[in-house]
């Protein structure tokens, strides 16, 4: 059994700093000083509630948008989404965006040379529902290029946007596909020290939701800190 | 047995395409008694950051907005409300920055928990000052330098920490 200081290092490796000098961006934008320290149970309990009048039936499809269908290789992404108590997330708003399968963001910022795909927007929101469970049609976006070293590629990826149980329990990740050749050199990806928990960013195959003719399964699961998430509250006056 | 959570990762500079649809157009304000909070975020060499997004919550509401190509934002919140709490997200950031903004110093005096918890020299990073117009104010974000926006961490586990003692209350 590990010790409360050494359980806290430990878990402090599940997540990344801000600091990480091999991403180049965080160099002048991550904070120096030191965080203040405040008990968990003084941020605001509010949570956001998001109907189905900000989520479209066609949100959750991301390849019947427009009037044809992408180009590329077709996906369903299916999980759970669960706060640290293993409780389901109910009702929570998951907000996805993604390159194309050629790499390329339907942005004005980007300007990699792969070609646009007219029928692809990237964009994608849905609710899990009363089991936290989720499930959205894509095509596999495609590894890009950018600035950050010498030959420098991104590892295919879908940026995943959550809200739970209030503020603390907010996420913004990064999705990706199983056995990416890129991994090794992605600084972004490299910047989470603990192994497992950055190999619980790479999705899983799942035959069980393949469809046959239509499209491959993924399947990525994702815990969300909970309202009260720390085993030592007891401590705490 | 707690799970742990999943790994955070940068919100990166094409957030727009997915987050676009809550960013609140502070053009519109709902209602005559709406107050304004505008500024900048800049970074370690007091460069304007315009890929940002800021998420400004009250015990009664959400607002969304990204910064523009000058790394200004503009946010409208609910008349009464006296603190917000704030998340900012950007390239750069592989988890985004938890901070607080009081809209006058005696907000910020009645905050007992923030009060003995920041330094004083820099607790002024959290105050916006009176704007032009009644009802609005100005707040900037400074990532790093000596005057750093205070950000903070909130995790009761680390307040029993022997190092933290002074931290208690």
């Amino acid at each position: 059994m590990t010790t409360p200081i050494e359980g806290r290092e430990a878990r402090k490796k599940t997540q990344p700093p801000y600091l990480f000098p091999g991403y180049v961006s965080t160099q002048k934008r991550a904070p120096l000083k030191p965080l203040i320290l405040l008990p968990e149970n003084s941020s605001s309990l509010f949570i956001p509630v998001f109907g189905h009048d900000s989520v479209r039936a066609t949100d959750a499809d991301l390849t019947r948008q427009q009037a044809g269908e992408p180009l590329g290789e077709r996906i369903i992404v299916s999980g759970k989404v669960v706060d640290d108590d293993g409780h389901p997330v109910r009702g929570g708003l998951i907000e996805l965006w993604q390159a194309n399968a050629a790499g390329r963001y339907r942005h004005h910022l980007d300007i990699h040379g792969a070609p646009l795909d007219p029928n692809v927007t990237g964009c994608g929101r849905l609710l899990t529902d009363a089991q936290g469970a989720y499930s959205f049609v894509s095509i596999k976006p495609g590894a890009y290029p950018w600035k950050n070293h010498e030959n420098a590629w991104r590892p295919a990826h879908i940026h995943f946007s959550l809200f739970g149980a209030g503020i603390l329990s907010r996420l913004v990740t990064q999705m990706y596909f199983p056995g990416d050749p890129l991994f090794a050199r992605d600084p972004i990806f490299n910047s989470i020290p603990d192994e497992a928990a950055r190999t619980r960013l790479v999705s899983t195959f799942d035959w069980r939701t393949t469809k046959p003719e239509f499209a491959l399964g993924y399947r990525f699961d994702i815990v969300l800190r909970g309202a009260k998430s720390t085993p030592m509250e007891t401590d705490h006056p | 047995m707690k799970l742990i959570p999943t790994a955070s990762q940068t919100v990166g500079p094409f957030f727009s395409i997915g987050l676009a649809h809550l960013h609140q157009d502070s053009t519109k304000i709902d209602s005559a008694d709406a107050q304004t909070i505008t500024g900048i975020v800049v970074d370690g060499d007091g460069q304007p950051i315009p890929d940002c997004v800021l998420e400004f919550w009250t015990a009664s509401s959400f607002a969304r907005v990204p910064t523009c190509v000058d790394g200004k934002y503009s946010v409208n919140v609910e008349a009464e409300t006296t603190m917000c709490e704030v998340l900012l997200f950007m390239r750069g950031l592989l988890k985004p920055v938890y901070t607080r903004v009081y809209l006058s110093a005696a907000a910020k005096a009645r905050d007992a928990i923030t009060s003995k918890l920041v330094p004083q020299d820099r607790i002024g990073t959290l105050i916006a000052q009176p704007g032009i117009a009644a009802k609005r104010f100005v707040w900037n974000v400074k990532m790093q330098g000596g005057d750093e926006t205070v950000f903070f961490d909130c995790r009761s586990s680390l307040l029993t920490n022997d190092a933290a003692g002074s931290l208690r209350f």
